[in-house]
C-alpha cells in the first residue's frame, strides 16, 4: 500500500500542471472582455446613432446629398474679412536682382598640365524682340486652389421601401425663414442712436455667437471690430436685448448653430 | 498578468473612444443687418372650403378676415393685397403652386394658406405657411385644429394660427392675438370693468356692480382683475376672479383712505398700489392674496399709478408730485435709488415695457394756460432718458399699457366729449380705433 501511495505521490508529483493556468486565464478574461466591449460598442452606439439618421423608419436605406460636410472644402470657419487676406492680390516686390558671375579668380595660381575646358559661349537663342514671359510676381492672399472634385454627388436613388431622404443642404437655405427671423430680432432690437454719429457710413462689426435648441443666444464674441467702439457695443447689445430667436426647427439635428452676424451703420 | 491587464486597459480605453458618439457638424451661418429692417412681404391666402355643410360659408369668411387682420396688425409684416393673390385657393401643400405666389404682382416672400371642413358639429382646419421662394424646402409650418364649430371658435382658431406665424416669423416673440384688453366702459349707465378681443371684437362687460370701477389690472396668469372701486368704505381696491365670476377678497385694499390704480407685478405675487391711509398717498405693496402689507413711500407730495418692472420684479416707475407738478420717477422696491426720468411738464400714467428697457406715458411737456401741445403718449428709453413722441396733435392721450409683445400699445384718446380706446404699434404708427360707442377708458392690455 504505501509502496502505492507513494507510487501514487509520485505520479502525482509527475503529472504536476506547468504553471500555464494563469496566463491563459489571463488571455480567456481578456478576449472574453474585447468581445464584451465590442457587442456594448455595438448596442450602446445603435442606442446613441438613433437621434442622427433618424432612424424611426426602419430597415430604410438614406439618400443623403453630399454638398458639405465630407468633400475637403475650405475649413468651415467664419469668413476672415481681415484686409490683409483679400482676393484683390497685392504687387510684390520686384524680383531681386540676377546673380552677378562669379568673378575669375586671377590670382590662382595655374596648375601645370591642367587642360581647362574653354567654356562654351551659350548664345541667346531667344531673339530680343520675342516677348518675355508674364511676371507672376503677386502675392496670392486669400485665394486658395480650386477643388476638383465634384460639389455635389448623388448615391444612386436606393430602390428600398421607405427610405429617407435627406438633404444635406445648408442651414440657410433649409430654413431660410429662421434667418430672417433672427435678422428681424436682431434688428429691431438695434438701437442705431446709441451708434456715434461720426461713424463712418458701411462700418461693419462682426459678431459670432452660438443660438441653442431652445433659442436663446450665448458666447457672444467680437470677429471683428468696426473701429467705432460705439458701434460695436450697440450691436453687442442688440444681441443681448434678445431673450430667445425661437426654437430651433425641429428638422435641424444639431444641438445648436454657430452665427456670424454683422451690424452695419 | 499585469501586462495582460494594461493592454486590457489600453483597449478599453480605445474602444469607450469610439464609443463617444460623434459631435454632429454645427452649421454656420452668416447674416447682418444694416440701417433698416425690410417687413416680410405675407399673402394669406382664403382657405379652401371642404364638404358641403351649411356652416362652412360663413365660418370661412369669419377664419379668412380675422387671420387677415392679426397678420396686417402684427407690425412685422407688409401684407398682400387680397385682390394681387392667385385666384385659385391652395388647400393643401400639394396643391399650391409656388412661383405664382412669389411672382409679380404677388412678390409674396411667405404664403399662408389652409383648408377648412365642417363635420357632425366640429370644425377642421388645417394651416400650412411655406416660404414661396424655397422651392426644396418650402414648408415653415403645418399645424392642424379641431375645435367646436362656432363662430367663435372659428375666430380663435384664425388667432392662434396666426400667432404660430408670428412666433415663427418675428423674431422668437409670442404673438399677440389671443390677447384681451380689459377697460373701464360707461355704456351699461355705470363704470364697469370691460373685456374684448385685442382687435376690439367680442366686447362684453366683465363686473355688474353699478358703482364706478376704475383702473382694471389683469393678473399674468388671467384668473384675476384688481381694480379700484368705490364702496360702502370708500375707493378700495378690490379683486374679481375671472375663474368663479365674482368678487375675491382682498383684505390690504380696503383698510380707508383712497386706495387707488393697482399694478401686478409679472410673477403674480404681488400687488403695489397707492393709498392715502397714512395721510398722504404713498406707494404700498401687498402679496397677492391681500397680506404682508408695507409702505413704499414716504415722501412730502403726493404718489400714485406705481407700475413693477416686469423684468425684475423689483423695481417700480410711479408718478410722484413732490416737485408741483406730476413727474415720473423710479425706484427699487425698497425705496432706495430714486431717480427722476421726465425733466418737467405734466407725466402721469407709466407703463413699463414687458423687455424692461423702456416706459410708456402721457406727457404734456408745455404745461400751462395757453401753452402749445397736449396730453400725448410718449416713450422713453430708461437706461438714456431718450423720449420718443408717438401721438401727435390728435385729442388728449392717456393711460397708455404695452402689450405683452413690446411692439403694441393701447391708450385712451378723448376728443371733444368721445373717449375711446385706440391702439398703435410701439413707434406711434398704424393707429386703430378699438371702441364706438359709449366712454371707454383706462385700458390694461393683458400679459398673455
Amino acid at each position: 500500500m504505501d509502496i502505492l501511495l507513494s507510487g501514487g505521490e509520485q505520479l502525482e508529483r509527475g503529472l504536476a500542471p506547468e504553471p500555464v493556468m494563469a496566463p491563459a486565464a489571463g488571455s480567456l478574461l481578456l478576449h472574453g472582455g474585447l468581445a464584451a466591449l465590442l457587442l456594448a460598442y455595438g448596442f450602446l452606439g445603435g442606442l446613441f446613432h438613433h437621434s442622427q439618421w433618424g432612424s424611426v423608419a426602419g430597415g430604410g436605406a438614406i439618400q443623403v446629398k453630399l454638398v458639405s460636410s465630407v468633400l475637403p472644402l475650405p475649413s468651415d470657419q467664419p469668413p476672415n474679412e481681415n484686409v490683409l487676406a483679400t482676393d484683390t492680390p497685392s504687387q510684390a516686390p520686384a524680383e531681386p536682382a540676377a546673380k552677378e558671375k562669379q568673378a575669375v579668380d586671377t590670382s590662382a595660381i595655374e596648375i601645370a598640365g591642367k587642360q581647362v575646358k574653354p567654356k562654351q559661349q551659350t548664345v541667346a537663342r531667344v531673339p530680343q524682340s520675342q516677348v518675355t514671359p508674364q511676371q507672376n510676381n503677386k502675392a496670392q492672399y486669400g485665394e486658395q486652389a480650386g477643388s476638383s472634385i465634384a460639389r455635389a454627388t448623388q448615391a444612386p436613388t436606393p430602390v428600398t421601401i421607405g427610405h429617407t431622404a435627406i438633404g444635406d443642404a445648408d442651414f440657410g437655405s433649409r430654413f431660410g425663414w429662421y434667418v430672417s427671423n433672427m435678422n428681424q430680432a436682431i434688428g429691431s432690437n438695434w438701437y442705431h442712436q446709441e451708434v456715434n454719429s461720426a461713424t463712418p457710413k458701411g462700418s461693419r462689426v462682426y459678431l459670432v455667437f452660438t443660438i441653442h435648441r431652445d433659442g436663446t443666444a450665448s458666447d457672444m464674441k467680437f470677429a471683428q471690430g468696426s473701429g467705432s467702439p460705439t458701434l460695436d457695443r450697440s450691436c453687442l447689445r442688440a444681441l443681448q436685448r434678445v431673450d430667445s430667436f425661437g426654437a430651433l426647427p425641429a428638422a435641424y439635428l444639431p444641438s445648436s448653430l454657430n452665427v456670424s452676424y454683422y451690424c452695419e451703420y | 498578468m499585469k501586462a495582460y491587464s494594461r493592454i486590457s486597459l489600453l483597449t478599453a480605453f480605445a474602444l469607450i473612444s469610439f464609443l463617444v458618439p460623434q459631435l454632429n457638424a454645427q452649421d454656420w451661418v452668416r447674416t447682418g443687418t444694416n440701417l433698416g429692417n425690410d417687413r416680410i412681404r405675407i399673402a394669406a391666402a382664403d382657405v379652401k372650403p371642404v364638404g358641403d355643410d351649411p356652416q362652412t360659408p360663413a365660418l370661412k369668411t369669419a377664419f379668412d378676415f380675422t387671420l387677415y387682420g392679426d397678420l396686417a396688425s402684427a407690425g412685422i409684416f407688409d401684407l398682400v393685397s387680397k385682390s394681387l393673390a392667385p385666384q385659385a385657393a391652395p388647400g393643401s401643400p400639394q396643391e399650391i403652386i409656388l412661383p405664382q405666389w412669389s411672382a409679380a404682382p404677388c412678390n409674396a416672400a411667405m404664403v399662408a394658406f389652409g383648408a377648412l371642413s365642417v363635420a357632425k358639429g366640429r370644425l377642421v382646419v388645417y394651416g400650412w405657411l411655406d416660404d414661396a421662394r424655397n422651392s426644396e424646402n418650402p414648408q415653415v409650418l403645418g399645424k392642424q385644429y379641431n375645435e367646436e364649430a362656432s363662430l367663435d371658435m372659428a375666430r380663435t382658431i384664425a388667432h392662434r394660427f396666426a400667432d404660430e406665424i408670428i412666433l415663427r416669423l418675428g423674431g422668437g416673440i409670442n404673438g399677440i392675438a389671443e390677447t384681451k384688453i380689459y377697460f373701464v366702459s360707461s355704456r351699461s349707465g355705470t363704470k364697469e370693468i370691460w373685456e374684448m378681443d385685442y382687435d376690439g371684437q367680442n366686447q362684453h362687460a366683465v363686473t355688474h356692480l353699478g358703482t364706478i370701477s376704475m383702473s382694471p389690472r389683469i393678473s399674468p396668469d388671467n384668473t384675476r382683475i384688481a381694480f379700484a372701486s368705490l364702496g360702502i368704505d370708500g375707493w378700495a381696491i378690490r379683486m374679481y376672479s375671472l375663474e368663479i365670476g365674482r368678487l375675491v377678497s382682498f383684505p390690504a385694499g380696503v383698510a380707508g383712505g383712497l386706495n387707488q390704480s393697482p399694478a401686478w407685478s409679472a410673477d403674480g405675487k404681488k400687488i403695489a398700489f397707492s393709498s392715502s391711509r397714512s395721510g398722504g398717498s404713498e406707494i404700498w405693496a401687498a402679496d397677492a392674496n391681500g397680506t404682508n402689507l408695507r409702505q413704499l413711500t414716504n415722501f412730502a407730495g403726493p404718489d400714485s399709478s406705481p407700475t413693477w418692472n416686469p423684468r425684475t420684479n423689483a423695481q417700480l416707475a410711479w408718478v410722484s408730485g413732490r416737485t408741483g407738478l406730476p413727474q415720473i420717477y423710479t425706484m427699487d422696491e425698497d425705496g432706495a435709488s430714486v431717480q427722476r426720468l421726465t425733466d418737467g411738464g405734466y407725466a402721469i400714467s407709466p407703463s413699463w415695457s414687458p423687455s424692461g428697457l423702456f416706459l410708456t406715458f402721457s406727457w404734456n411737456r408745455k404745461y400751462g394756460p395757453g401753452a402749445p401741445g397736449g396730453q400725448d403718449i410718449y416713450v422713453m428709453d430708461i437706461s438714456s432718458k431718450r423720449w420718443l413722441q408717438l401721438t401727435h396733435d390728435a385729442g388728449s392721450n392717456d393711460f397708455p399699457s404695452w402689450a405683452p409683445d413690446t411692439r403694441h400699445i393701447v391708450f385712451e384718446r378723448t376728443i371733444g366729449k368721445r373717449t375711446d380706446l385706440w391702439s398703435m404699434l410701439s413707434d406711434g404708427t398704424e393707429q386703430h380705433q378699438l371702441t364706438q360707442t359709449g366712454n371707454n377708458f383706462m385700458p390694461n392690455w393683458s400679459w398673455k
